[in-house]
Order: structure tokens, then sequence, then C-alpha cells
């Protein structure tokens, strides 16, 4: 049964090819969108209150940027568009006709594509790097738990993307939904402008919700500005959510498939 | 317990009930109303393994929908289902390794790599070893012609070649139960031949059980035994095709080509009493109608040579179309069939 699963991966990978054009138009979106960043940050970094508050400089900026960057393009947008669009047409009734997990079905899916995400955004980064000179790099231990915090936005992430597919069940419209889901990820997750600056409430607020977890806290383990058991907990935390998304998933589909409608006959 | 087994099954959809234009879809947004639909009422359905069920019916008859109930797809609202000993809303995925399905409008083949991939997926989801997955490769490639088509890419198929490849993907795992939904619709001549032969060979060979869903009455005719017939969601006729068939379709009729116009029909017509001549479009040509159970085909060959020189003809043997035909127009009651 594992071998489907890890077919499903590597279909969704080889599709991915089959999509480059598509792809790559979009990453050079997201390219253009950082660059705006980067010119936006390194003008603002300028005025001491920022940096003050931030704690710290536009080297640290520009990497804080790159994080936002990978864990944005990281399990992006093909799962929930395809799953949408098959809810929407009704092909969703040859996903049910197989004896798979629809839910691990699609994360595998997410899995394969993840891998090609993450190659062609470091190459970004690279890129970036080369151009805007370099960033500090982060200490061993606060790399290895970035590696970690990194690979736990995959599931993070995924969580995020099935369930706001999944509401095509009752919508049958999935582009409000994903613009909706898109604008609320970037601005609850840090990745527009770092949580610390936010007011207190909103602070409040983004702390005890999913998204933080999908820039804030690789971020700040890659930067320093949590380590040890602070970053530990961050992490455990960031797990959690994931875990508690599965979860919360499942019941999400019970609910859907019954209340599945196939469109088209 | 039979493979397949329905008490009551019902489904009832929710439709929004909006009013016309923008108006009415802005105000639905804030007092929502809705209308239910009953797509399928109260079916009762025994099958038995190894049987050739073709369920008909007009456009929105609710055969779709009982299809997917069967497997698993849909909830029913009320009412009870088994299929082969789970039931499958429940134990979707335990139902999924013993069912083939092709819905004929859509396809299960990955839309952008090789069909060849879409295949391997499959296998692994259905835990197929290599050796029997080559094997039935094998052996489906002689009416599908499948070899050919493995390594195209899904959406360069066109749409005969899709529905070759979409069966093969359905019955890699040698399932027990096949759904066919429509599998004919938009095929030319040649393809639907080729998959009627393909679904007929496998019920032949593997004692497959299938349950087909058409608006093709040939494929019925060379596929199954027993015709389900449902309209309006509620099933009006369940039985042997022939026995529809002997029942309303007793017309038979032969056309013949003469030499030279029949110089007296109503000789003809003499000579076998019960019969109606017809016309042809040429004056060389006749049609003669009769019951086939009152008058037998070699009575009306013996009796138009007699009369005239005949070159060549043809009989028509009465088609299931034509009681449908009548059923749908709510001319014939079928229950006469069953007595």
């Amino acid at each position: 049964m594992r071998r489907a699963y890890v077919m499903h991966a590597k279909l969704a990978l080889q599709q991915m090819f089959a999509y480059r054009a598509g792809f790559f138009l979009g990453l050079l979106g997201n390219f253009f969108f950082l660059l705006s960043m980067f010119y936006l940050w390194h003008v603002l970094l300028k005025n001491p209150r920022f940096t003050h508050a931030l704690g710290w400089d536009w080297s640290q900026m520009k990497a804080y940027l790159l994080i936002g960057f990978v864990t944005g393009a990281l399990v992006s947008t093909f799962t929930d568009y395809t799953m949408a669009n098959r809810i929407r047409t009704g092909d969703v009734a040859l996903d049910l006709v197989r004896p798979v997990d629809y839910q691990k079905a699609r994360f595998s899916e997410a899995i394969g594509i993840a891998l090609f995400e993450l190659c062609t955004a470091i190459l970004v980064c690279a890129i970036v790097v080369a151009v805007f000179g370099g960033m500090q790099p982060p200490t061993l231990q606060a790399g290895l738990l970035f590696t970690v915090s990194l690979l736990l936005v995959v599931p993070l992430k995924f969580g995020i993307i099935y369930m706001s597919g999944l509401l095509c069940f009752w919508t049958t419209n999935y582009l409000g939904v994903s613009w909706s889901r898109q604008a609320i990820v970037n601005i609850m997750s840090g990745a527009l402008v770092p949580i610390v600056l936010f007011p207190v409430w909103l602070q409040g607020l983004a702390n005890v919700l999913p998204f933080q977890a999908v820039v804030w806290t690789p971020a700040r383990i890659y930067l320093g500005t949590i380590h040890g058991t602070e970053a530990a907990m961050w992490l455990a935390i960031q797990a959690a959510w994931g875990a508690g998304l599965w979860i919360l998933a499942r019941l999400m589909w019970k609910v859907a498939v019954r209340k599945l409608v196939i469109q088209g006959g | 317990m039979a493979l397949i087994e329905t008490r009551g099954m019902t489904k009832v959809f929710r439709t929004p009930l909006k009013g016309p234009g923008l108006a009415g879809s802005v105000k639905h947004l804030f007092t929502r109303r809705f209308t239910d639909r009953v797509a399928v009422a109260d079916v009762d359905l025994t099958i038995e393994a190894g049987e050739a069920v073709a369920y008909v019916g007009p456009n929105g008859a609710g055969k779709s929908t009982t299809i997917k109930m069967l497997t698993g797809i849909l909830v029913p609202t009320s009412g009870e289902v088994h299929a082969n000993g789970v039931v499958p809303h429940k134990q979707r995925i335990q139902n999924a390794r013993n069912i083939g399905v092709v819905f004929g409008q859509r396809t299960q083949l990955w839309w952008d790599i090789p069909v060849r991939e879409s295949l391997a997926l499959l296998k692994e989801i259905h835990r197929i070893p290599q050796d029997r997955y080559e094997a039935t490769l094998q052996s489906f490639n002689e009416l599908l012609e499948l070899e050919e088509l493995l390594p195209v890419i899904g959406r360069r198929l066109s749409l005969g070649q899709r529905m070759r490849a979409d069966l093969a993907a359905a019955l890699l795992h040698d399932p027990k139960i096949l759904y066919l939904d429509e599998p004919t619709i938009g095929l030319d001549i040649s393809v639907k031949d080729r998959v009627r032969a393909f679904i007929k060979k496998l019920i032949a060979e593997r004692g497959t059980t299938v349950m087909l869903t058409t608006h093709d009455l040939g494929d019925i005719e060379d596929i199954c035994r027993r015709i389900v017939i449902i309209d309006e969601g509620r099933i009006i006729y369940d039985g042997d095709l022939q026995a529809v068939k002997d029942t309303f379709a007793r017309e038979r009729s032969m056309h013949f080509q003469l030499q030279h116009p029949p110089a007296d029909p109503a000789a003809i017509a003499a000579r076998v009493p019960g019969v109606k001549l017809v016309a042809g479009e040429k004056p060389v040509q006749l049609g003669v109608h009769f019951d086939r159970f009152e008058v037998s085909a070699a009575d009306v060959v013996a009796a138009v040579m007699t009369e005239a020189d005949v070159i060549d003809f043809h009989i028509d043997e009465p088609a299931i179309e034509d009681v449908i035909r009548k059923v749908y127009a709510g001319q014939l009651d079928l229950s006469a069939a069953e007595a």
C-alpha cells in the first residue's frame, strides 16, 4: 500500500514537468513580488524605528524575506486547485472508487510537487543571493532546527490548502476561497510584515493561529531570535498544528462526502 | 445473499431554489430556499454473481445516481445497500477493491502523463503482482490494442482510444463487479463493437458481474440478458430481456427486392393471413410486416415467391429500441411482461 502512495508522489512530480511552463511563469511572478519586497524593506530599514523594533538588520531581513519566499513556494496551489477542479466537475467520483485514502493520496501528491517546488525555490534563492550579496549563515544548531521546521511546513501548509480545497463541496467555486486563503496566510504568517511589527492584539491573534508557523517560526529559528528550549517549543507547536489540521481535515472530509453531489450526472 | 442487493434505496437531492436572473441569485444569498428532488425512489434490486444487467431509462431517470450509490460515491438518503458483503458508502475502500468503474464521460487516466504511468499507479493501488499485471495487459491487448496507447499522454488520446485505455484501467485488478455508466457514448461503430466484444469476453471468461447503463440499445442486446427499466427514480420493469421482446416486440418485417412489381399484392396477403403489406420506395420493393409468433418467415417467403420473382430479401428483427421508446412515451404497461 505504501508503494501506491509513493507512486502518487512520483506521478505528481512527473506532472509538474508537464506543467513546467505554467509553473515557471508563476515562479517568475513570485520572484518579482520578492524583488519588490526587497526594495520596500531596504527603504523601510533605513528608518531606525524598524530596525529597532525588529532587532535585526538588512542582512537578516534579506534572509527573512527569502525564507518567506521558500515557504510560500512550498505546497502552494497545485494540489488544492486540482482537487477543487475535480470536485467542481464531478471527476472526484473517480477518486472515490479507488481503494486509497483520499487525504493520504492528496498528501502524497503534495509531497511530490513539494520536491519540485523546493528545488526551484532554492535555485531562485541562490540567484537572489548572488545578486544582492551574502546573508549571514545560521549557526549549526539553528540550521538543523530550521531544516526540521521547514519540513514541518509541508504537512502544515497541506492542511491549510487541503481544507480550503474541500470547501468546494460547499461553494462549487474555488477562486474566491483561494484568494481569501492566500490573503489570510500572507498576512497572518508574517510573510508580508514580520509579526513583531503587528499591533499587540493582532500579534496575540497571530500566535494562536496556525499560520504563524508557516513563516514566522522557521524564520525566527533561522535568524536565531528563538533558540534552545524556546525554539523546541515553537517547533512542537508547529508539529502540533500539522497534526491537528490533519485530524480536522479528516472530520471535514467526512461531512463533505455526505454532502457530495456529483455535478454533471 | 446476492452479490448486489438494495432495499428501499432512496436518494433525495436538495437543490437551491433561486429566482430568475441576478436579482434571484442575490436574494438567494439572504433567504435560502430549497427544494427536494427525489432522484432514486425506493429501489429494490437484486443482482446475482455473473449476471449482466442493463439499467436503462431516459435522461434524469436516476441511472447514474443508482450506480453512484452502488459504487459508494454517494450516500443514500435512506434504504440499504449491500455489494459483495459490504456497505459501499461505509466501507468505501474495501468496496473499491471489488469493483471496476467506467464513466463514459470521465476518465481515470492522468491527463498529462503517459497511459502506461496511469496504469502503473493502479497496479500499485490494487497491489497487483508484476507477473499478473503483465499477463492481464497482454490479454487485454488483443481486443483493446493497448500496446499502441501505452506511451501516449492522456490528453492526446482520441475518445475511442481513451475509452479503450479506461476500460483497461477499470479492469486491471480483475474486479468482481464492473459498473459501466454509458461506456459507448460518442464512440464510432467500430470502437463500440470492440468495447462490446471486450465486455462479452470478460463475462464469458472471468464471470464478471456487469451492470450497464446506456442509451445505446445495441449495447443492451449485445451484452445483457436482464433488463431493468427505471423512470423518474422508480423501477418500472425488471426482468428477462427476451421476455420483453417476446411480449412487446413481436413484429418482424421482411423486405423483398423483386424482378418486376407484383401483379397482385393482395394475393400474397391472402396466402398468409395476418401479414401487412407495405409498398417500398420503388415499385419493385415490397415490405411485409407480421407477428413472428403467428406467422413464420418461411411461409412469408414462400408466399411472396409464388406470386413474384424475388431477387433478394432480408429480415429486420424486432429491436428492444422500439419497446423502450414506447415505454418512455408511456404507451406500454410493462407489468404485462412479468406475468
